[in-house]
């Protein structure tokens, strides 16, 4: 991340990973008003919101993501979070630059990657098998649950990339759809 | 309540060991709590681990531990012959198998018999009879018992000529109406129909889930009753043939038939409604000749009927709340009796008191699931870990700051329970010892819990089994949204404070970060994180 100098900055704050929606990144100035934060231990903030109301805030070691963002783990009230702390001017500039055209969601490979780790319960595709947009993939089992993963969109299934049984983590590619 | 006291054959305890030496076939917080109720009758105690808790709690607390094999249940948990050679090799005398995995297996039941071995539950006939939901129900139905209105045959699921009379017996019963497994458990197998027309795809579509998950396609009809409370009669029984009811539990805070919430006792129910429901219980267990701890589970219409479900032949998850309230210890008991001596003279007069009780407790299931998106599991890391404690709070747990949660088991990582003098005491306590519970590393299950206990629905008791599945999704997005807005501004704040001369440095972290927690976090990232 680029050093934070000058004041005062607005800093864009996104929701890593899958947010919901209505979780959208919001910009929020460095400098907002200090008397809302009490600092209890470099771990824990006291953040007085809006509403009047004092919520513990648990903040975890800040780390440096890709693209030169910063990511924050925090817990409030048992909802945990990561967050990503970028300088909006320049997130801006990035997202500018990196916007894929419209087109994204109908065309180009789309890999299909585990989201939670677990086992592959079941295989329901192979290489070269046209899918629909919602077909279940395949199954994956974690903490006694099934989970079945779907095709997002139409396509042709380039690539299988994990067997039936086989342990996966987060992040693991499975599916690639064409 | 009591179904038949003989005359006590000596006091309580008396210092004299039921066992020697005990196999604890199960893992986390339940294979813990069984180990501390060995440790304080003085029986050593063996454990039994995949390669996924080589470093676990209950390893570490038992006198002895065998290796059972890699990580996936199939491969550790459930080796039925595994864990008897390990029994056999230790020299243990009896086998408690705590709740899920092999608990309610006949089959190993019967292996353990089969090996000399005390099996610390019932009898693996019982666990037969009652473990085939539909055979329950027709012997308690022959007991007088009142089931919910349904088939006690299995319905013809393969054959088109008899379709007709599924289809008569359905419209008898009335929509809707669920398809239900014999073999059931966890609303697996299960389907609700609500037309004569989805009735043949129902049972078909619940048939072969039903064989899937538990080798057994025998699937039958029962009335849907809604709303509905899911009330349960906690029982136990002694080789005298004396069989007890120690009170009830609610649990219908259930999300697809998953408990989250359960207390005892049922609130709103007067001492002639729950010396019946107990009486109930009784004389469904004395109709299977049960001996040690199972569970009669009962739906409560909003009509203030009560309909036997079926009868679960293990400890629970939430007998809890039953020992706080009476004053027992269940695991304790569940070992005297599997020793042939008869219940204690305190659980008895517990009993003798369960329908006017005296205290009210509440567990609420910590579990490592994501609230937010449909309860899916969370396994990873755990950061920080803060349980509550003080007067009247009880966690029974097997993790701690830094310790993995893995993904190949149960997500419950912790039950909180709170026991005071009245339900609304309890409810205040609750939120106290809620409101002091921090986890960090994973998503869990304390937000849900946080909103139940301040819901004002849930304080004046009495919500259905369907509430969570009808209005959780809505109910947690303003506290959400707010949790958010304060943790933005928490990120920015720590932004600004690691940021005054450039990117953030090692020194930085390291001031707040202690060594279990640095060791936990980067590994936990390397696994978990995306």
């Amino acid at each position: 991340m680029a050093p934070m100098t000058g004041a005062p900055r607005r800093l864009r704050v996104g929701v890593a990973g899958a947010s919901l929606p209505g979780e959208e990144p919001l910009d929020i100035d460095l400098l907002h008003d200090p008397a809302a934060i009490r600092r209890i231990d470099a771990g824990t903030l006291v953040v007085t919101g809006s509403d009047g109301v004092s919520r513990t805030a648990r903040v975890g070691l800040p780390w440096s993501a890709a693209s030169g963002t910063r990511e924050v783990e925090v817990v409030v009230d048992g909802w945990r979070f990561e967050l990503t702390i970028e300088d909006a001017a320049r997130a801006e500039l990035r997202r500018r630059a990196t916007r894929a055209p419209d087109a994204a969601a109908t065309s180009g490979a789309a890999d299909i990657r585990a989201i939670i780790p677990g086992r592959v319960a079941a295989v329901r595709v192979t290489a070269g098998d046209v899918v629909e947009a919602g077909q279940t993939l395949l199954v994956v089992e974690a903490m006694k649950m099934q989970n079945e993963l779907r095709a997002i969109r139409a396509g042709t299934v380039e690539r299988v990339a994990v067997g039936e049984g086989q342990t996966i983590d987060a992040g693991d590619l499975l599916v690639v759809v064409r | 309540m009591t179904a038949v006291a003989p005359a006590s054959l000596r006091k309580d305890g008396e210092g004299k060991r039921p066992f020697e030496r005990v196999l604890v076939a199960n893992r986390g917080e339940i294979a813990v709590r069984i180990i501390r109720a060995c440790r304080e009758l003085g029986i050593d105690t063996v454990a039994v681990y995949s390669d996924a808790d080589v470093d676990a709690a209950h390893v570490r607390l038992a006198d002895e531990s065998v290796r059972l094999g890699p990580a996936p249940a199939v491969e550790s948990y459930l080796r039925a012959d595994a864990i008897v050679d390990a029994a056999r090799q230790t020299g243990a005398e009896a086998i408690h198998p705590g709740y899920g995995f092999l608990a309610e297996r006949a089959g190993f039941a019967r292996a353990v018999e089969d090996a000399g071995i005390v099996f610390v539950g019932p009898s693996s006939a019982t666990i037969a009879a009652l473990g085939d939901k539909l055979g329950a129900r027709r012997a308690a139905a022959a007991a007088g018992v009142a089931v919910v209105p349904g088939t006690l045959e299995p319905a013809a699921v393969d054959r088109p000529d008899a379709l007709a009379s599924v289809i008569d017996d359905a419209v008898g019963i009335g929509f809707p109406l669920l398809v239900k497994a014999a073999a059931g458990g966890g609303g697996r197998g299960m389907r609700r129909v609500t037309t004569p027309e989805e009735l043949p795809a129902a049972l078909a579509a619940g048939s072969a889930e039903a064989t899937a998950s538990f080798g057994d396609g025998t699937v039958y009809l029962e009335r849907e009753i809604l709303p509905a409370r899911h009330i349960e009669v906690q029982l136990i029984g002694d080789r005298q043939g004396t069989v007890i009811a120690l009170g009830e539990r609610d649990c219908s805070l259930q999300r697809r038939h998953q408990k989250l919430v359960e207390e005892s006792p049922a609130p709103g129910l007067d001492a002639s409604e729950r010396r019946a429901l107990h009486a109930s219980a009784i004389t469904a267990a004395v109709a299977a000749h049960l001996e040690n701890a199972a569970t009669a589970e009962f739906l409560f219409d909003s009509n203030r009927r009560f309909w036997f479900l079926e009868v679960n032949t293990r400890l629970q998850v939430e007998h809890g709340v039953t020992e706080l309230v009476a004053d027992v210890d269940l695991v304790r008991e569940q070992l005297f009796v599997a020793a042939g001596w008869p219940l204690s003279e305190r659980i008895r007069e517990a009993a003798e008191v369960a329908a006017e009780p005296s205290r009210h407790a509440i567990q609420v299931r910590l579990s490592a699931e994501d609230p937010a998106r449909d309860f899916t599991p969370a396994p990873g890391w755990i950061g920080r870990w803060e349980m509550p404690g003080g007067p009247g709070v009880r966690v029974d747990t097997a993790v701690g700051p830094g310790a993995r949660v893995p993904p190949d088991y149960d997500p419950l990582i912790a039950k909180i329970l709170v026991v005071d003098g009245d339900r609304a005491s309890a409810i205040r306590r609750l939120q106290r010892a809620l409101a002091e519970t921090v986890v960090t590393g994973i998503q869990t299950t304390l937000p849900f819990h946080l909103a139940i206990a301040a819901d004002s629905g849930f304080g004046e008791g009495g919500l259905s089994i369907d509430w969570v599945d009808e209005q959780w999704a809505e109910l947690m997005r303003p506290g959400r949204a707010v949790a958010l807005d304060a943790a933005r501004i928490a990120a920015i704040e720590t932004a600004a404070a690691s940021a005054v001369d450039g990117p953030p440095r090692e020194p930085l972290v390291a001031q707040f970060a202690s060594g279990w927690a640095r060791a936990a976090r980067s590994e936990g990232r390397d696994r978990w994180h995306r």
